[in-house]
């Protein structure tokens, strides 16, 4: 598990959000997924996150992208997922490897460019981090993103970060 | 511009606002002025001041306030602006402090805003009164857990302020068998372009789930837990009613609003049995009726949170949701309650973005002010007085009218009455 495996599963996994390839998308995760942006510095279950995605909740979000009509996706957000400073954990034994990484996500819903909303780029930064499992194909287990502006009033987030 | 007593029209028949109310700086100012800085608008829970010296920033209307408990445990409303030269004393948005000082010369004040000291005093006469020189301060009152301010000196108590919405406010805080109700430490805030009078309107509008919450419908249909068409039946369940002094509410007594924790769920036997040892089986059937609650301006009581409207400028609006947590039930239960919240609120929720896309289309589409009435008509064919109350059907713009009717008496006189 080098930092060039690394960097080629994140570019890899960047790549099928910006090319709306949620399905696929979605395959990498484990079962007992979790896809965390927290708000603030708590893990507590009693404290809300911006999104605190089992793989059942997940699957929610990939279904109300891919067959539902949801309004703060008319028009549809084009992305563009950004990678930089991979760092990779992989700890001696078969346990679960950590990777992280910063974001820079640049967002923009294109339509008509005069109306609020649209035609003008969102940008978001996180810092990221990966539990994965091994075996034949790496599969991520817990996904967070601290985005810089969690504790923040956010625009919409209707896509995926 | 129209003259202020004709933004609102209102007929038998008819009732409209005026594109201005929504688009003109000039008017979001006097907003400001009028309403904002003379009634008393909601600042801050309780539960965010647990102890002596903890403070919260906010505003009122546009302007910078914290909201602060004493050494002696008083809460007190202080505008955030030095005495000296106009500097604001805290930056940050929550904490404990044993005093603020002033950055730019060192003008320190105590958590109840009195002056304490100020730097090199030789250069004022040793007679200057301190006493005038304090934080200015907003009167405060609390009720139920939720804490008030009003900038204006003069007006009528938050008792008689909250005459008419105080059983509901109750009712909320009952979903507790203590009747205790605190917020999360953390919140979802939204910032949207657009007027904050779209998020009051939205928040007891029961017109527009079949259409706008369609995904989330789809999803919870998917999910095996309620068919579309169950929940497009919800809506046709309850009603909307108007209030005294601009509040009013949207309520489904059976429940069942999308993004809402289902309490009449039979597997919370045990918490149903807590709420009647508490409150009575008769008071119980009440609390667990569906409510989301508009005190108007800038609050809104919602079953899984309070949300607070912020106005920024005519186009701009923060908003902020602070999920509740009920006290004396077990943490499964406000964990579920807290999952149900997300899964619909919040930016990257499966409801409220959808929400935000329309007050945004509408920004977009009030620039079209060649037409110049928004509609807010729906219903008065069939609504009803009861107890001098308006109530309609639970898709009508009943509260919506209530809550411009204050606007209007609000905006159209220089002295309250």
């Amino acid at each position: 598990m080098t930092r060039d495996d690394a960097e080629r599963f994140l570019i890899h996994e960047a790549r099928l959000l910006d090319e709306r390839r949620f399905d696929e998308w979605l395959a990498l995760f484990t079962a007992d997924c979790l896809y965390w942006l927290p708000i603030g510095d708590s893990d507590s279950e009693l404290e809300p996150s911006i999104v605190y995605d089992t793989r059942t909740r997940l699957e929610e979000r990939v279904f109300r992208l891919n067959e539902t009509r949801a309004y703060a996706q008319e028009p549809p957000s084009r992305t563009q997922h950004n990678i930089s400073n991979v760092d990779v954990e992989a700890p001696p034994d078969d346990g679960p490897v950590t990777l992280r990484c910063h974001l820079t996500l640049f967002e923009i819903r294109v339509g008509d460019a005069s109306q609020a909303g649209l035609g003008v780029p969102q940008i978001l930064a996180g810092r990221c981090e990966y539990r994965c499992t091994r075996g034949p194909e790496w599969r991520i287990a817990r996904k967070t993103v601290w985005l810089l502006t969690r504790d923040q009033p956010l625009a919409n987030l209707s896509f995926i970060v | 511009m129209q003259s202020l007593a004709d933004l609102v029209v209102d007929r038998p028949g008819d009732f409209r606002v005026h594109t201005d109310a929504y688009v003109s700086p000039a008017i979001f100012e006097l907003e400001m002025r009028r309403i904002f800085e003379r009634t008393w608008v909601y600042v801050a829970h309780e539960s965010q001041l647990p102890a002596a010296g903890d403070y919260i920033t906010t505003t009122i209307g546009t302007q910078p306030v914290i909201v602060t408990r004493d050494t002696r445990g008083v809460v007190h409303v202080l505008l955030n602006r030095c005495r000296h030269r106009g500097s604001i004393v805290c930056r940050l948005a929550s904490g404990r402090a044993a005093q603020f000082m002033c950055p730019y010369h060192n003008w320190v004040y105590a958590t109840d805003g009195a002056l304490i000291s100020f730097a090199q005093k030789e250069g004022y006469p040793q007679d200057l009164d301190r006493a005038d020189l304090g934080l200015a301060r907003a009167a405060v009152g609390t009720y139920g857990g939720l804490i008030f301010a009003r900038l204006d000196p003069h007006g009528e108590s938050l008792d008689a302020r909250l005459a008419a919405v105080r059983r509901y406010i109750d009712l909320w805080n009952e979903r507790s068998p203590h009747r205790r109700i605190r917020v999360t430490q953390s919140a979802h805030r939204i910032a949207y372009t657009g007027n904050w009078k779209l998020q009051m309107e939205n928040g007891v509008d029961g017109y527009h789930g079949n259409y706008v919450h369609s995904s989330f419908m789809r999803i919870v249909d998917r999910a095996g837990e309620r068919p579309v068409a169950a929940f497009t039946a919800v809506r046709d369940t309850g009603s909307t009613r108007g209030l005294a002094a601009g509040d009013g509410m949207i309520e489904r007594p059976g429940g069942g609003m999308a993004g809402q924790f289902d309490y009449r769920d039979p597997r919370l036997a045990s918490y149903h049995a807590q709420l009647a040892a508490a409150h009575g089986a008769e008071r119980r059937e009440e609390i667990l009726g569906q409510r989301n609650l508009l005190i108007f301006p800038n609050l809104f009581l919602f079953e899984s949170h309070i949300r607070v409207l912020q106005p920024v400028s005519a186009a701009q609006t923060i908003v902020t949701m602070y999920p509740t947590i009920l006290e004396g039930v077990p943490d499964e239960m406000n964990v579920a309650r807290l999952r149900a919240h997300e899964r619909f609120f919040g930016p990257a929720g499966f409801g409220t973005p959808d929400d935000v896309e329309m007050f945004v289309n509408c920004e977009s589409g009030l620039r079209a002010h060649a037409v110049s009435w928004v509609r807010l008509d729906r219903g008065l064919h069939r609504e009803q007085l009861n107890d001098g109350e308006p109530s309609s059907h639970s898709t009508d713009e009943t509260p919506q009218r209530s809550a411009y009717r204050r606007w209007r008496e609000l905006m159209r006189t220089e002295t309250v009455v």
